[in-house]
């Protein structure tokens, strides 16, 4: 068992404008992984304005006070760079892989953005990206059947007024009512180097870093009143079960079955990693045993559970499965939850454990492999727990958990306030 | 504040160098590895001659289902022991197919990788593909393809992929088959083709730190009980171009987008060209910063996003353009679309778009080529396509001395916008009319 997911150095800084600044040398390649992560996410948008984070995450690819229209992505893609963006729940993070000697290139592309958007930010601007984002919400939610499925299930599991209630997609409605004052006043709120973490992975010492770093962001003023997000860890359980049926033109039934759980670097989340992956990853798991080949009343390649890493409220737990042909969702939703509810009662075996740890060990090396997918993980150990260190404890700690442990997650989490979202085809009804 | 105005040039460049590369016949059967040194991940990847274009036509798919078949049990055990054995090492067994090859592959730590090649090549080698499992996973695969051609986009390529290359041969039809294919097929399809294909030694591929890795015994596994000698793969193909433009309607009533797919044939993979090809289809339409993506997006924002590219196998290629557009723009997206391909035909490409595509195309090599997956990918290609060790140095080389005069001349005689199909997946009702007005070609309904 290895004590360490780790075993690279990692050097930390934090510059007199808050920026914290985590440089992790590995000559192997002649390349560098730079990786922002900003404190914000969909979390924080109020009720009207869902879907702005995202939103803004697009406006930050349209030039600076430096960078013209377009030009970001010229001058990454044109140093032989590959890049891009998310925005999620907790955070939005933007990133770019260069070949080493455009380093500086890149981190002057990122201050810059940072320091100096607003005034480069204009009407047309906001309109031609608004349009993008709604045609990237019909393209991957409400043209493809099951697409919105996500967007379903977050207000089943969390209340209204819950950080997590809307998805980070957010409403047309609100798309469209989005206004450029109001994005303005977004980037001077979040967009600060006290709200943010520089990372670095790669072909580069943590000094040259850390003196680049400075000469591009230090001069950007820190913001000091950031306001946080509306407080998500307590989530009352209502004590009843909730159930949504969707009737649409989909090809087959499809149950997803949904619990919180605990939010995602807790002990309590590490042991439900575990339990995911006992319950639904690859063919040796127990869904794809009980009902795709025992029972044979689940598709093979759309059986499988997983959970939905967010950090700060109980965390989403959704195993999913789609019926055969002759199957009726009745039918799959209780052979589902079955399956589900035995977590609590019939014990995890010593094989199931080790196949689950297997295969967990290998996805985290994976994540590893690349320069890109460890900057990714430090800038996020580093803005949620504090310290990108912590990044070395969550392998062993998931090799570290028991079945003892699993079956009383289980107990725990899924006896409680179980979300079960069918989707029926028309012609069945 | 004071952010830096100047944009800081590029520091010294470094020297890029893809892994060593060690290639050996062992036991009747060839092993092309790279060292990876102190990587923590190997892989191991059994590449086979036995891709769809080795499918009969009419038994489009069958590669697909013998590739799940394989996991329901082999000679030494059944399929439930095979899963939890392969699992229990971290990995799973990953199937690929595509026109020239099938692949099979695990990925684990590397004091694992004797261990899973051993259950790779039984699972590859002696699957015992009884009758009625066969038959469960037919009808599983037909399932699937169902579920897939819900979405928007398999259709569309399928009427493309027909009318480009003609529905009589198998390269016409779908590479993974469509549900009717699937469900067509019977036992001994799948029995014949293992034994036709699947017992051949093939290549064995190989991603990691070879120091900790003994590839003759990985060989020794993997070729075990093999036999039967390459066969010919085939000449390059010639596929006539079109007389003329065409629009091909296939009908999603309540699609609240339209799925673009326009393309024709283009020059197969061992083409003199393929550099500077690939550079016009990176300046139209294979990057962010591409003319389409430009245009259709960053301008008219039609769309989250717009493709193309020049794709070839051993024996054919083609250019596609993809995208999802807004129903209601459907028409004036695919008259500005066409009219960006038949601007970059005529005029060519600029020295700046040239300057970033073949820097952004030279650059991915060292940015892209780092985990052991993508290092066994690369060397599958140098096996597929018969090319050197030094290969991607070299097209790093060739990429970034290609100039204007022969970019341009690539997009001037391998883009055909007048012989285009274009076929528009969307909501007929709705479209039809607009797609008659622009008269880019006859308008044409798909026969579903």
């Amino acid at each position: 068992m290895p004590d360490s997911g780790y075993p690279w150095p990692i050097s930390t800084t934090r510059l007199d404008n808050g920026l914290r600044v985590v440089v992790s040398e590995d000559r192997t390649a002649p390349a560098v992984a730079v990786n922002l992560w900003y404190d914000v996410g969909s979390r924080h948008e109020p009720a009207g304005q869902t879907g702005f984070a995202h939103l803004f995450e697009h406006l930050m690819f349209e030039g600076s006070v430096n960078v013209a229209k377009t030009e970001h992505m010229k001058l990454v893609q044109g140093a032989g760079g590959s890049l891009n963006a998310t925005t999620n729940p907790d955070r939005t993070n933007y990133f770019e892989t260069v070949p080493a000697e455009h380093l500086e290139l890149a981190l002057w592309l990122e201050a810059d953005r940072m320091g100096g958007l607003v005034p480069a930010l204009t009407q047309e601007t906001l309109d031609n990206q608004r349009d993008v984002v709604k045609n990237e919400r019909r393209q991957r939610y409400e043209n493809v059947p099951y697409g919105d499925a996500w967007l379903r299930l977050l207000p089943l599991l969390y209340p209204p007024g819950h950080p997590y209630h809307h998805a980070t997609i957010g409403s047309m409605a609100d798309l469209n009512a989005a206004d450029l004052a109001t994005f303005q006043a977004f980037h001077q709120t979040y967009y600060a180097p006290n709200n943010a973490v520089l990372t670095v992975v790669g072909d580069a010492t943590a000094d040259e870093v850390v003196a680049l770093a400075d000469k591009y962001f230090g001069a950007i003023p820190p913001r000091p009143d950031i306001p946080s997000a509306p407080d998500g860890r307590m989530v009352p359980a209502t004590g009843v079960p909730a159930e949504e049926t969707v009737v649409t033109d989909v090809p087959a039934p499809r149950v997803y079955l949904a619990h919180r759980t605990y939010p995602f670097g807790s002990p309590g989340y590490d042991v439900v990693t575990v339990l995911a992956t006992v319950l639904g990853s690859g063919r040796g798991s127990r869904l794809y045993q009980r009902l795709a080949d025992g029972e044979r009343i689940a598709q093979p390649d759309l059986v499988g559970a997983y959970g939905v890493d967010l950090a700060h409220a109980p965390a989403p737990l959704i195993a999913t499965a789609t019926a055969r042909p002759g199957v009726g969702g009745e039918r799959l939703a209780a052979g589902l939850a079955e399956v589900v509810d035995e977590l609590a009662t019939v014990p995890v075996t010593a094989a199931e454990l080790d196949r689950a740890k297997a295969l967990l060990s290998t996805a985290w090396w994976r994540q590893m492999s690349t320069v890109d997918g460890r900057a990714d993980t430090l800038g996020r150990y580093a803005t949620q727990f504090g310290d990108p260190a912590t990044v070395a404890e969550r392998l062993p700690a998931w090799l570290a958990v028991t079945a003892d442990q699993i079956a009383e997650a289980a107990a725990e989490v899924l006896a409680a306030d179980r979300v079960t979202l069918t989707y029926l085809p028309e012609e069945d009804q | 504040m004071t952010l830096i105005a100047d944009r800081p040039g590029p520091g010294a460049a470094r020297p890029y160098r893809f892994p060593q590369v060690v290639r050996r016949s062992v036991a009747g059967g060839q092993v092309v590895a790279a060292h990876l040194p102190g990587q923590n991940l190997a892989v191991a990847l059994l590449l086979l001659d036995a891709g769809a274009g080795r499918e009969p036509v009419g038994k489009e798919g069958l590669g697909g289902v013998l590739a799940k078949a394989l996991e329901e049990g082999t000679a030494r055990r059944d399929a439930t022991a095979y899963a939890l054995a392969i699992e229990a090492l971290g990995t799973e067994l990953v199937t690929a197919l595509d026109w020239d090859t099938f692949q099979a592959s695990v990925q684990v730590p590397v004091d694992r990788l004797g261990a899973a090649v051993e259950l790779l090549a039984e699972a590859v080698r002696t699957p015992r593909l009884d009758p009625d499992d066969v038959r469960r996973v037919r009808d599983d695969e037909a399932t699937a393809l169902r579920m897939d051609w819900a979405n928007p986009g398999p259709r569309a390529d399928a009427v493309l992929r027909a009318d480009l290359f003609g529905v009589d041969n198998r390269w016409g039809r779908p590479m993974y088959g469509d549900p009717a294919s699937v469900a067509a097929l019977d036992v001994e399809d799948v029995t014949v083709f293992h034994s036709e294909w699947f017992i051949r030694p093939g290549t064995l591929v190989v991603a990691g730190d070879l120091d900790r890795i003994d590839l003759d015994a990985l060989a020794a596994t993997a070729f075990a009980g093999a036999g039967g000698g390459p066969v010919d793969r085939g000449a390059p193909i010639e596929v006539p171009l079109h007389a003329g433009r065409r629009i091909i309607l296939v009908d999603r009533p309540g699609s609240v987008q339209s799925t673009l797919r326009l393309g024709h044939p283009a020059p197969h993979r061992a083409h003199p060209d393929h550099v500077p090809i690939a550079l016009a289809g990176t300046v139209l339409g294979g990057a962010f910063t591409s003319r389409l993506n430009h245009l259709i997006r960053e301008v008219r924002g039609y769309t989250y996003g717009i493709r193309g590219d020049f794709a070839s196998s051993r024996r054919f290629g083609r250019f596609a353009v993809s995208s999802g557009v807004q129903t209601a723009v459907t028409a004036p997206a695919l008259v500005e679309a066409v009219g960006e391909i038949a601007r970059t035909q005529a005029g060519g490409v600029t020295e700046d778009e040239l300057a970033v595509a073949r820097s952004w195309r030279a650059g991915q090599l060292s940015v892209e080529l780092q985990s052991p997956r993508a290092i066994a990918g690369a060397l599958t290609t140098l096996v597929v396509h018969d090319l050197p060790d030094d290969y991607h140095a070299r097209l790093r080389e060739a990429l970034l001395a290609a100039d204007v005069a022969q970019v341009s001349a690539a997009a001037a005689t391998h883009l055909h916008p007048e012989s285009m199909t274009l076929v528009i997946e969307g909501d007929a009702a709705l479209i039809r009319d607009e797609l008659v007005v622009t008269e880019l070609g006859e308008v044409i309904d798909a026969t579903p």
